[in-house]
């Protein structure tokens, strides 16, 4: 296993035949994800949709899947890969619950924006707050961590906690 | 076609606030031109030549006809021009057509809601029997554009509403529509007939119900791709019994139930049906039973067509489809039933349109189905066609005219279904191909200059390698040459993207050859400032320019800032701007909205950030409506 730290994200997917393309990202970000690619993994890289699985394993296959970038392909959410994205979200303290749709959304940003709208609680009284969700194991999980896209697949519901 | 307004007409100068107006609201008007001052009309000075042609000059002294003739004359003239560019072409000859043009105008296209105020529209076109306004900036399709930015259609609705009692279509892109919206449309015109909403949000079930029950004389209620809440609001069966005038129901992109039994009823007594769309909570029996109810339909989206095989389904769907001899449109979530394919083998002759770009059905029963239709003209897919499917299509196809390929696994690792083989082969074999949407994994310049040479009729050409700054595989060169070669040999482009690695160089081309181009789309491409600038100095007819992560800077903005007044739009995101260079474009045009847009979790104010912040987002377009007052918080305008 190969660790990899440097000013470019290896953008060759190790499964794709030779392809090593010499041209770096030219990612601007002044933060970069730490990769941790395994070259052994080539047989690997089966469906995009299968590999739901933990996310721990995922994480080690990540090298073998084309890096998630926002909008990228530009293909409409219809034309995605069609998942129940349709989460419900209840806030501390607010009777009623709300639904929401993560496939709409291309970014934490995007989703953190939409909740205040939904929950406008949260902004008038300035409270922190934390965004919670349950994942495929039932666990209670911190909104956040994991790349976006693995969030959307794995989240079962979302609870807003007050901190 | 176009009148050579010569020296026949007075003309009034571009500052009088008439031009300009009638320029932005028809999307394709040439921009208000310098003044051409001539002697003002009478019968001394202005000669006689008819238009277009040279006779009569001899001593014609009499006045030239058009300067005194009534304005139902010009009107009725000017209604054998549907074309808003003709349109507004004739509103730039003089004071009295543009008048005469304005007040019988009929169909208005906004093509960017705040490119001007909805009041000022009505006010200056009175007499708008349809109208179409988008909104959102096309790449809000892919998530760029966060929510709540804004194109709420409230303000339309409500100046229509006030302004043209009479309107009878009204059609929303990329906007935000509500139940009031629509509670209003229903009740505001009285012989609204036509309703399209597309790629919109912001409405539920609950608005389709007062639409449904309020409009008596709908024609069309066409809904695609929106995002529609499901209040299980039975909005179906709020159409009376009574009701008999449908000619297109498009529900597919509806996640909900439903009711059934109403649909039947509704679909059997409107004999005028033409257009039924279906969404994917349909079963496969209730299509059949739905196609014997209408066998007149010209166009059928049969939403999930998913079911085991059962042969007296099989049965039911061949007879179902036998009796459809107008079908002519095709469309539906096809899920991997591959063994009902044959039940509509009957249909496959007089198709023209196939819209699989929703369907996983693949494989051979796929590509016999396709090989069947003869006359089509357009296909829409999915990359699971692979090439040897689109090499049957090539030979099968010969009227195919628009090919799209949509990438059945866009963030997978590269299983390379489709290769540049499947395009290059349908451009050498279908004569009359002239848009193409592609994605693909993996491409070389020899295919782009092979495609080139076989089809220099390409009006739109979108080629997506699906992970970017990808070279080209055999020569590991960048694809400049290929792209290159598409703009040179096809002369009449209007719509372009690129993708792949490319250098400035392929703009220098883009921008020298792309005389008609009006949209181009620029993805991970180019070095530095010099591939925009190719771009916005050349490009003559360019209306619409939409970049992201290239790393184009702030000089080329500048150095071309008028040209950005003879364009619809500019979108930049990701790239090297900064906060100085667009607050002095914003101080250099006036007539230009300059917006830049952050992350929705910052909101400090732009006014005390310094000139060199960076700039996340710019959108830029011309209006004559002034700053919008809606942003959002994560959008500032400069």
């Amino acid at each position: 296993m190969e660790l990899e730290l440097g000013l470019a994200p290896p953008n060759d997917a190790g499964s794709c035949g030779k392809r090593r393309s010499a041209e770096a990202f030219g990612v601007k970000k002044p933060t970069l994800p730490l990769f941790l690619r395994d070259d052994d993994d080539d047989g690997d890289h089966g469906n995009g949709e299968d590999d739901t699985g933990d996310a721990r394993d995922c994480e080690i296959s990540m090298g073998n899947k084309r890096k998630r970038l926002v909008g990228w392909p530009p293909v409409k959410s219809a034309h995605r890969p069609r998942s129940n994205s349709h989460v419900k979200v209840k806030m501390e303290g607010v009777p009623i619950g709300r639904k929401v749709d993560l496939s709409r959304h291309a970014s934490y940003h995007q989703l953190h924006h939409t909740l205040r709208l939904m929950f406008p609680s949260t902004s008038h009284h300035g409270d922190p707050y934390a965004v919670t969700y349950e994942d495929v194991d039932g666990d209670w999980v911190l909104v956040g961590d994991v790349p976006w896209e693995d969030f959307v697949r794995s989240a079962k519901r979302l609870k807003i906690l007050l901190v | 076609r176009k009148q050579k307004d010569n020296d026949t007409a007075s003309l009034s100068t571009p500052s009088s606030p008439d031009a300009l107006p009638a320029a932005a609201a028809s999307p394709r008007a040439p921009p208000a031109r310098a003044s051409r001052r001539v002697a003002s009309p009478g019968p001394a000075t202005a000669r006689a030549a008819p238009m277009g042609r040279g006779g009569a000059r001899d001593g014609a002294a009499a006045a030239p006809p058009w300067h005194s003739l009534p304005d139902e004359v010009l009107e009725h003239a000017f209604s054998f021009l549907p074309a808003a560019a003709d349109r507004g072409a004739a509103a730039a000859v003089c004071h009295g057509w543009l008048g005469a043009e304005r007040r019988s105008r009929r169909r208005l296209a906004v093509a960017n809601c705040y490119a001007a105020a909805p009041r000022d529209a009505v006010d200056r076109f009175p007499s708008v029997r349809a109208a179409e306004v988008k909104g959102k900036p096309h790449f809000a399709d892919f998530g760029l554009v966060p929510p709540a930015w804004g194109a709420e259609a409230a303000p339309w609705v409500a100046a229509a509403a006030d302004g043209w009692p009479l309107l009878e279509e009204l059609s929303f892109k990329r906007m935000v529509v509500t139940d009031e919206c629509l509670e209003m449309i229903a009740s505001s015109f009285r012989n609204f007939q036509v309703l399209r909403l597309v790629s919109c949000e912001g409405f539920s079930t609950a608005g389709l119900a007062a639409i449904t029950e309020g409009c008596r004389n709908l024609r069309e209620l066409d809904l695609q791709e929106n995002y529609i809440e499901d209040c299980s609001s039975h909005w179906l069966s709020y159409f009376p019994e009574s009701f008999t005038s449908l000619e297109t129901l498009n529900f597919s992109c509806l996640e909900g139930e439903v009711n059934f039994a109403v649909l039947e009823r509704l679909v059997s007594r409107c004999r005028n049906l033409k257009t039924l769309k279906l969404n994917n909570a349909i079963p496969l029996d209730k299509v059949a039973s739905l196609l014997r109810k209408a066998p007149q339909l010209v166009e059928l989206g049969t939403g999930k067509f998913s079911a085991e095989y059962h042969s007296d389904l099989f049965a039911k769907l061949e007879a179902a489809f036998a009796g459809c001899k107008s079908l002519r449109r095709l469309s539906g979530a096809w899920d991997a039933v591959p063994d009902y394919l044959p039940a509509f083998y009957c249909v496959c002759e007089g198709l023209t349109s196939l819209n699989l770009s929703y369907a996983t059905v693949r494989g051979p029963e796929l590509i016999k189905f396709i090989s069947r239709c003869k006359n089509l003209q357009q296909l829409w897919v999915m990359d699971l066609i692979e090439d040897h499917g689109l090499a049957v299509v090539a030979g099968s196809c010969s009227k195919l005219q628009e090919l799209r390929v949509f990438p059945s696994d866009p963030f997978g690792a590269g299983q390379v279904l489709l290769t540049e083989r499947g395009l290059v082969d349908v451009s050498a074999s279908c004569p009359m191909l002239e848009s193409v949407l592609y994605f693909c994994g993996q491409m070389t310049n020899e295919a782009l200059i092979t495609i080139a040479k076989n089809r220099p009729n390409f009006t739109c050409f979108r080629l997506c390698i699906l992970e970017p700054r990808t070279p080209d595989y055999v020569t590991r060169e960048s694809l400049d040459a290929g792209f290159s070669a598409i703009v040179e040999s096809c002369k009449g482009l209007r719509r372009l993207s690129v993708s792949g690695l490319l250098t400035d160089l392929v703009f220098k081309s883009i921008g020298a050859n792309g005389n008609c181009l009006e949209m181009l789309s620029i993805a991970f491409a180019g070095n530095s400032d010099l591939g925009l600038h190719y771009i916005l100095s050349g490009c003559k007819t360019l209306k619409k320019l939409e970049i992201r992560d290239c790393p184009f800077g702030n000089k080329p903005l500048l150095a071309n800032a008028a040209k950005l007044e003879t364009m619809r739009s500019l979108w930049m995101s990701s790239c090297s701007l900064t906060l100085g260079a667009c607050r002095q474009l914003a101080e250099k045009m006036p007539r230009l909205t300059v917006e830049i847009m952050n992350d929705p979790g910052r909101t400090c104010p732009v006014e005390s950030l310094p000139d060199d912040s960076p700039v996340e987002t710019l959108y830029v377009y011309r209006t004559i409506a002034g700053p919008r007052s809606d942003t959002p918080d994560y959008v500032q305008i400069v």
